[in-house]
């Protein structure tokens, strides 16, 4: 540090501050860190995970026109109203230019044990029945799997989730603290030899990407506020009326009215989704709920597509269920309530088209690659120290054959959740959990070996497996399905061919990263004068070395 | 094709903004440009900056276009650091 | 640093003084920063809007508020400063979020 830069800093006491929030930053980030690298890689994927649906549904053909919402719904609208008769309220979702399906939910008449159950399926928009084809949550469950995770209680997981994403903020903020140079001197980043080339990247990677991993990690606070702060909500917000009224401000999602009992058909959807397209455009509707389906209190709200507009505050049309006339134009909401809504969109992304959402995909992907290069990093810092490198304490033990289940372990789980979904029999009861039960299962392999191996192998042959899992995708799908590659790519079908090519880009990301990990040379504690000549690896090996 | 022009005028606007400081002028060109020079290549820099911004606002309104533009920018901002470094590699090397 | 090493009484208590700071940071930042958050969340009901979008101003603030707290209670140079520095900034929050927790706010 120079003098001038030492005049910049604050010295608050003999450590100083940007030490200080080193050391914050490297715990904050330790802590958490797996989990944060398994929501950072799921999330990165889900702005895909329409594509990734897709894939997981080979069944169902390439959707060259999206079909006008006003022929989906009422095909649709009968099978629900057969499939869930009595239900008080029924969702569906239209399809779009990255949703070849129609997906619903429904609200079951009656309760187990007090607790509402729901019931979903998924319909094909041409034929208004459910899709016939595999049973798959599809790229579904990686979105899920970002907050809620799997195999636990869905409070405690959001609550996890939160947690972890608050301990990532203030690894950004504390980064940004240490790091107060960067923005002084954006762009003089030194791609330094050995051991700092790890932080380099690590660096690199953050910065670039700041403002995307603030506003990323921020909003997605944002979007569990309701469970992780409730407290100003349960100061002021007391009657049901009230409830109702900061929900309006929330959700587009209005409650189902008491029931009349008396039965009246539903009145054809048609004519209401005309309205709404008329307002909003024709291929720009999003989910149409109805509510008491078949009761005279009957009401329909019609949502546009989250894909037209920066912001997920409620806007809907409200339909008498009936009649089909008009009741109720919801388009505008408090400037609070707008601003979460604008930082909803922003987390989710679905407003992006295809450019944009591939620079969110992009952007995240390198988000990723921090958190992971971050792990890393710790390892490789502290192994310089270890008096026997070969016999580390428990804690460098455990932190390192984590890191590798959790990063190169993880590649080949999700690859593999793909390879069953190719893989598993058809007609297999429970498919789609069983595709989901692989996803673990290989990832605890994968943890199995990093316990068992050498470490720097566990790594190279985990990556290699990655590797091999991803690019053999595509030629698995030639061999089990009939949309090969060269189909899609002569039939235009972008979000299958384009799915193919980028699990090659990403097998060969990950063999890039197998090659340099074989080549990396550990820094070990120097040793003492009279050992010198016997023990190998040291930095006489390393200078020798070209 | 206003990704490509916002893309295009980011990555020109970081080009120029790198050019235009002291450290990367010693690395790139061997020598230090006059003050003169660094100014203008600065000022262009933060002109093609708001030119992109521009441009995607124009487009596709302030919502769309400030975040189209902030992802370009990040994208731009790592194509030329990581060019920046490359390129300093392979002239230290030679 | 294994636990071998706290043999006598006077080993562990040194030992406990070592940490002893650390840990009551790390309670401040987690605990205390939270609590922070949580008054901040209250008390925004106070300003000049509905209290619904106040209700939400207050979330989306808690959490500047949150981040804000732990960088501060590391950066200080002791634990006591940190509880200090926490209480300090409670005070006023503690005196708004009252009347709004007590309903006298009806807004």
């Amino acid at each position: 540090m120079t003098a001038s830069e030492n005049k910049k800093t604050k010295q608050t006491g003999p450590r100083g501050i940007r030490q200080t929030m080193s050391d914050l930053h490297i715990w904050a980030g330790l802590l958490v860190g797996w989990v944060l690298y398994a929501m950072f890689i799921t999330g990165t994927v889900s702005y895909f995970k329409e594509e990734i649906s897709q894939w997981m549904r080979p069944e169902l053909a390439h959707q060259r026109v999206v079909p006008d919402a006003a022929e989906v719904a009422p095909r649709v609208a009968r099978e629900l109203q057969q499939l869930a008769p009595d239900s008080p309220q029924w969702s569906m979702r239209m399809p779009d230019e990255r949703n070849n399906v129609v997906s619903t939910f429904w609200r079951a008449p009656s309760t187990e044990n007090g607790r509402r159950v729901f019931g979903s399926a998924v319909f094909d928009p041409a034929t208004g029945l459910k899709v016939d084809g595999r049973e798959t949550n599809g790229g579904e469950f990686f979105y899920r799997f970002h907050f809620q995770f799997h195999y636990m209680p869905v409070l405690w997981a959001r609550w996890l989730a939160s947690f972890c994403a608050m301990f990532m903020l203030v690894a950004i903020v504390s980064g940004v603290i240490t790091h107060k140079k960067i923005f002084v001197d954006f762009f003089t980043f030194r791609w330094g030899k050995g051991q700092r080339s790890w932080l380099d990247a690590h660096n690199v990677l953050s910065v670039l990407g700041l403002p995307f991993h603030a506003m990323i990690t921020y909003t997605g606070l944002v979007t569990l506020m309701m469970m992780t702060m409730p407290w100003g909500n349960s100061a002021v917000i007391n009657t049901p009326s009230d409830r109702q009224a900061l929900q309006a401000q929330m959700s587009s999602f209005l409650p189902a009215p008491k029931p009349s009992g008396e039965k009246l058909e539903l009145a054809p959807l048609t004519g209401m989704v005309q309205q709404a397209q008329a307002r909003w455009g024709t291929h720009n509707i999003g989910n149409i709920t109805v509510n008491l389906a078949g009761d005279a209190h009957a009401q329909v709200t019609i949502t546009p597509s989250e894909a037209g507009r920066v912001s997920h505050s409620p806007q809907y049309m409200l339909f008498n269920g009936v009649t089909g006339e008009l009741r109720e134009v919801k388009d505008h909401v408090g400037g609070a309530a707008e601003t979460r809504g604008v930082m909803f969109a922003l987390h989710l992304g679905r407003f992006a088209d295809t450019t944009l959402r591939w620079l969110y995909f992009l952007v995240s992907l390198a988000g990723t690659a921090m958190v992971g290069t971050g792990l890393v990093m710790w390892t490789v810092k502290r192994r310089s120290k270890l008096p026997n490198p070969q016999k580390p304490y428990f804690g460098f033990w455990l932190v390192e054959r984590l890191n590798i289940a959790a990063i190169a372990g993880l590649s080949i789980a999700m690859a593999g959740m793909l390879w069953a979904n190719r893989l598993l029999p058809l007609a297999l009861d429970k498919r789609a959990e069983w595709e989901i039960h692989s996803f673990f299962i290989i990832w605890g392999v994968t943890l199995l070996w990093a316990m068992l191996r050498p470490a720097k192998r566990a790594w190279v042959e985990l990556l290699w497996a990655a590797c091999a899992a991803l690019a053999l995708l595509p030629l698995l799908n030639v061999l089990t399905t009939d949309r090969p590659l060269w189909h899609s790519v002569l039939s235009d079908d972008w979000s299958f061919a384009g799915l193919e090519l980028s699990l090659w880009a990403l097998a060969a990301l990950h063999a890039l990263l197998a090659v340099r990990t074989l080549r990396h040379q550990p820094k070990s504690k120097p040793q003492p004068r009279f050992r010198a000549v016997v023990t190998p690896n040291t930095e006489d090996t390393q200078k020798a070395a070209p | 094709m206003n990704h490509l022009a916002v893309s295009l005028l980011s990555l020109l606007a970081f080009t120029l903004l790198v050019l235009s400081m002291d450290r990367h002028q010693q690395d790139l060109l061997g020598h230090e440009l006059p003050a003169s020079q660094s100014r203008i290549l600065r000022r262009g820099g933060w002109l093609a900056l708001l030119a992109s911004l521009v441009m995607a606002v124009a487009a596709k309104g302030w919502s769309f276009g400030l975040v189209s533009w902030c992802g370009h920018l990040s994208l731009s901002a790592g194509v030329v650091v990581l060019a920046t470094i490359a390129w300093e590699r392979r002239k230290a090397v030679k | 640093m294994s636990l071998r090493m706290i043999g006598t009484p006077r080993a562990a208590l040194a030992k406990a003084r070592q940490v002893g700071p650390l840990l009551s940071r790390i309670v401040a930042a987690i605990g205390g920063g939270y609590a922070l958050a949580a008054l901040t969340s209250i008390a925004a009901v106070l300003l000049p809007m509905d209290k619904f979008q106040g209700v939400l101003t207050g979330m989306m603030l808690s959490f500047i508020v949150y981040v804000g707290a732990v960088i501060w209670v590391f950066a200080v140079r002791s634990a006591t400063r940190a509880w200090v520095g926490l209480l300090v900034a409670a005070i006023p929050l503690a005196l708004a979020s009252w009347p709004v927790w007590n309903g006298v706010n009806a807004a």
